[in-house]
């Protein structure tokens, strides 16, 4: 098994449902994730199921499909893929340091995606982290982050944390959502093709009210405070581009604020890869180019759910399967008949999502408000821990890319490679320098990914 | 089109050389203007900042290609040039100097150190062969080159493999950081007046009566005196848009470096026969480089990421725990002889070079930011430059 046809990297819905698609058709499959068993962040198992509450129906279903698949999937959960170099070498290590380097006939990328936070005074505090994080928490140790929460940034993705929360019997404050009221009730106009997926989002809706979560639209955190941890937030209604009315500001005294304005997809991968990227806010920002049937522009490389293009769990699984088949095509165990009738009613039902997604894409895209919330003193870049007055003062001196910035201000020169930082910094310099999104570029993507030792790499050094 | 301007010269290349160049322009009291591509793969943004002018002229790594020209004496590598040695040597006496004068001028401190040292460790009988014809070739007129015991070697940096015969010292070779370096020479440019143009990539020279009247470039054109070729590896490109030809070839380097250490964890800078490592100041290891031909490929092999590794832990064992945070890759401007190109092109009587600085542009950029000045302003440069024209190359394009 150690020689698989297909490397799935990311074992979320996209990752599964390409594996069961892809072994249905007698292809060996090995899915590589990092967590410690399969599901993403999303259908996330939990570790300790006494206090956990119970994981997602189609999470499980998933799981027991690629179980009953056993013979062909191998799962290797806990490994850290930190790089791809040419002719489709994997660079796998696991926990204990051991380094491989699989070399399969296709690889299908489906790493999902992480969480927007923009930079705001006070948002390194201790007490400030993501939704995704409090999550991850919740999903597999029952662990409530904090005492006093409150929620901020934008879509429904706020609103599904925010039940969990108010289930492991947090006192969540409130949850300020920065799209307005009137967007959000515009909603139902899109989504009548995906009754069930609105009915979701009601009943996040209901469950709140019934637990006195007020959820307030039209307001962003502009401040966190406290000396060495968080004790209170600052927030402000917004206009339409979500400039925030300081004359109008509210303080809630929380020992936690999650923030999460979305998502970024993690085209790291893809870029080692040489897989050319275009940039496409709506979904996230820079995504691998595919075509119709997910490959994207490097022969044998597929690109599955959120980590090529944000639009969730119903679409990656989808996604999924149609790249699990494509690969299938690519490799020859299908024929393009077989592969056609497969592709039909997935493209059928992702047309079906598609009004809904691009309605909430819509309601949720960043606006320029949000980028004024910086001060110089605000940190920019956490890994370096570069000022906002620091990187201006790079980009003053005609700094205005990833590379030059990153040279001259150390800003994404971090362990993150810009990750984190550079979703929302690219914006504050395209602002700055008057230059758009495309002209500033995607942070570049050097191995290794994740973290690996020296003595990981030397072992496998051929004597010269 | 954007709209033209006028400079009395227009350097091309925001590497450590082109901003050396502007600076010494600058200085001078010319009107510069220093354009820059940003392009992955610049030599300065791949360097390590070792300032080994005497370590790299005796062949620890300069020389490979020469070797490599050469194998089968069995010789092993060799030294450069006694002139060479003697460049890097007064160019690296600069950096104390230039280190305060940047301070001053842009508040950038380059972290140049000052007693780090060189350490090239001798693990068997055949190094130690050609340590001991290194430590001849170095001669006593450029500091004491000397022969380190292990004990020696130990009580200096504990962390140095105990597996070892001996090492030799090379006093004076420090190291600087390389980007601090170019963006601090850059903005001292500024400061005494230069213009500095960002993503502006030269598209075309536009020449007349045996002249480079103007410089087009996506940012604009620019009509000018004369042009400074600082384009590193992209130097043959550059010059052949003027209808000139320079042997300069892209020699791919690979490098990895760690997560920060303890500053300190590593006093001296370490070369051996697989791979440098010095400790910048930030506290991050920097482990290079390979040295090959792969045309403009800046991709990183990982095969080299593994040699690099082992070569490391050979050295100082303690780095096998240590989290390896990224690598890549960077082209120096290699040429056949080592030696770089400067000064005036004889083709055309406005157009100078300022390229070709291979495994040692850091070190020979202050120096050469000012020989190559004084060559355009038609004043005498302080140092010979004949050695380093392209005229030598002649028989080879001709």
């Amino acid at each position: 098994m150690s020689h698989s046809a297909i490397v799935i990297i990311g074992g979320g819905p996209a990752g599964m449902s390409a594996a069961v698609a892809a072994a249905t058709q007698g292809l060996s499959c090995t899915i590589i994730d990092e967590g410690f068993a399969l599901g993403g962040q999303i259908y996330r198992k939990p570790t300790n199921p006494e206090r956990a509450p119970a994981p997602h129906p189609r999470g499980e279903q998933l799981r027991a499909e690629v179980a009953k698949l056993a013979q062909q999937i191998q799962v290797r959960n806990g490994d850290n893929v930190w790089g791809i170099f040419d002719e489709l070498r994997v660079a796998v290590t696991s926990p204990d340091q051991h380094t491989e380097l699989l070399q399969p006939q296709a690889v299908i990328l489906a790493p999902g995606a992480h969480e927007l936070v923009p930079p705001f005074p006070g948002w390194t505090l201790p007490g400030v982290m993501t939704p995704g994080a409090a999550q991850t928490l919740i999903k597999t140790m029952g662990v409530a982050p904090g005492k006093r929460v409150l929620l901020a940034g934008t879509g429904p993705f706020l609103l599904a944390v925010a039940c969990q929360l108010v289930d492991t019997g947090v006192h969540v404050v409130a949850v300020l959502e920065a799209s307005s009221r009137p967007a959000w009730l515009s909603l139902p106009l899109h989504g009548f093709r995906t009754p069930k997926i609105l009915a979701e989002g009601l009943a996040y809706l209901n469950k709140l009210d019934r637990a006195h979560v007020p959820v307030r639209y039209g307001r962003i955190v502009v401040a966190a405070q406290g000396e060495t941890e968080l004790n209170a937030v600052e927030h402000a209604p917004v206009d339409a581009e979500w400039f925030p009315d300081n004359n109008r500001i509210e303080t809630e005294q929380v020992d936690t604020l999650l923030v999460g304005y979305g998502f970024v997809p993690r085209v790291q991968l893809a870029q080692m890869a040489g897989c050319n990227l275009e940039l496409r806010p709506d979904v996230g920002g820079w995504i691998p180019v595919r075509d119709r049937n997910l490959a994207t522009s490097v022969a044998g490389i597929f690109a599955a759910g959120d980590g090529a293009g944000v639009a969730g769990s119903l679409v990656a699984a989808l996604e999924g399967q149609l790249a699990g088949m494509a690969a299938a095509r690519f490799l020859g165990a299908i024929d393009e008949a077989t592969f056609t009738a497969a592709r039909d009613p997935i493209e059928q039902e992702l047309v079906r999502l598609k009004p809904l997604r691009r309605a909430l894409d819509k309601i949720s895209a960043l606006q320029p408000g949000l980028m004024s919330l910086v001060r110089d003193d605000t940190i920019v870049c956490r890994c370096e821990e570069v000022t906002w007055r620091e990187a201006r003062a790079a980009v003053d001196a005609g700094s205005t890319t990833y590379r030059s910035l990153k040279m001259t201000s150390r800003a994404g020169m971090g362990a993150c490679q810009g990750r984190f930082c550079w979703p929302f910094l690219s914006r504050l310099v395209a602002a700055e320098a008057k230059c758009s999104l495309a002209d500033i570029g995607p942070p570049s993507a050097r191995p290794p990914l994740g973290p690996i030792t020296l003595g990981a790499l030397a072992p496998q050094a051929q004597d010269k | 089109m954007p709209m033209t301007s006028t400079a009395d010269v227009v350097v091309i290349g925001g590497g450590v050389i082109g901003a050396s160049v502007a600076f010494a322009l600058a200085r001078r009291g010319a009107s510069v203007t220093l354009l820059d591509a940003s392009t992955p793969g610049r030599a300065t943004s791949a360097s390590a900042g070792g300032l080994w002018s005497l370590g790299e002229s005796l062949g620890l790594g300069c020389g490979v290609i020469l070797h490599t020209a050469q194998q089968g004496a069995g010789d092993g590598p060799a030294p450069l040039p006694r002139t060479f040695m003697d460049f890097l040597w007064t160019s690296n006496l600069r950096f104390p100097s230039l280190a305060a004068e940047l301070r001053t001028l842009c508040g950038i401190d380059i972290e140049a150190e000052s007693a780090t040292g060189l350490l090239y460790l001798v693990y068997d009988e055949e190094q130690e062969r050609h340590a001991s014809r290194i430590v001849e070739w170095a001669g006593s007129d450029h500091g004491s080159v000397e022969k380190w015991t292990p004990q020696h070697i130990r009580d200096r940096d504990p962390l140095i493999t105990h597996d070892l015969r001996s090492a030799i010292h090379f006093p004076g070779d420090n190291q600087v950081n390389p980007m601090l370096l170019t963006e601090a020479l850059k903005r001292g440019a500024c400061a005494k007046g230069a213009r500095f143009i960002a993503e502006a990539r030269v598209r075309a020279l536009r020449c007349s009566n045996g002249r480079v009247v103007a410089v087009e470039s996506d940012k604009g054109t620019i009509a000018c005196g004369a042009v400074v070729n600082a384009a590193g590896a992209w130097g043959a490109q550059i010059a052949r848009l003027a209808s000139i030809e320079i042997p300069i070839h892209p020699v791919r380097g690979q490098i990895i470096c760690t997560e920060a250490l303890q500053p300190g964890t590593l006093r001296s800078n370490l070369s051996t026969r697989d791979c440098y490592i010095l400790q910048k100041a930030h506290g991050e290891v920097i482990i290079g480089s390979t040295t090959e031909y792969c045309d403009f490929n800046t991709g990183v092999r990982y095969e080299d990421m593994c040699s690099l590794a082992a070569g490391a832990i050979r050295a100082v064992p303690a780095l096998r725990n240590v989290t390896l945070k990224r690598a890549w890759a960077g082209l120096r401007p290699g040429t056949p002889d080592e030696l770089p190109i400067l000064g005036p092109a004889a083709e055309l009587e406005n157009f100078f070079h300022a390229t070709g600085g291979f495994r040692t542009g850091i070190v020979a950029a202050p120096l050469t930011g000012e020989v190559v000045a004084a060559s355009v302003l038609g004043q005498t440069p302080e140092f010979p430059i004949e050695p380093f024209l392209a005229h030598r190359f002649q028989f080879l394009t001709a």
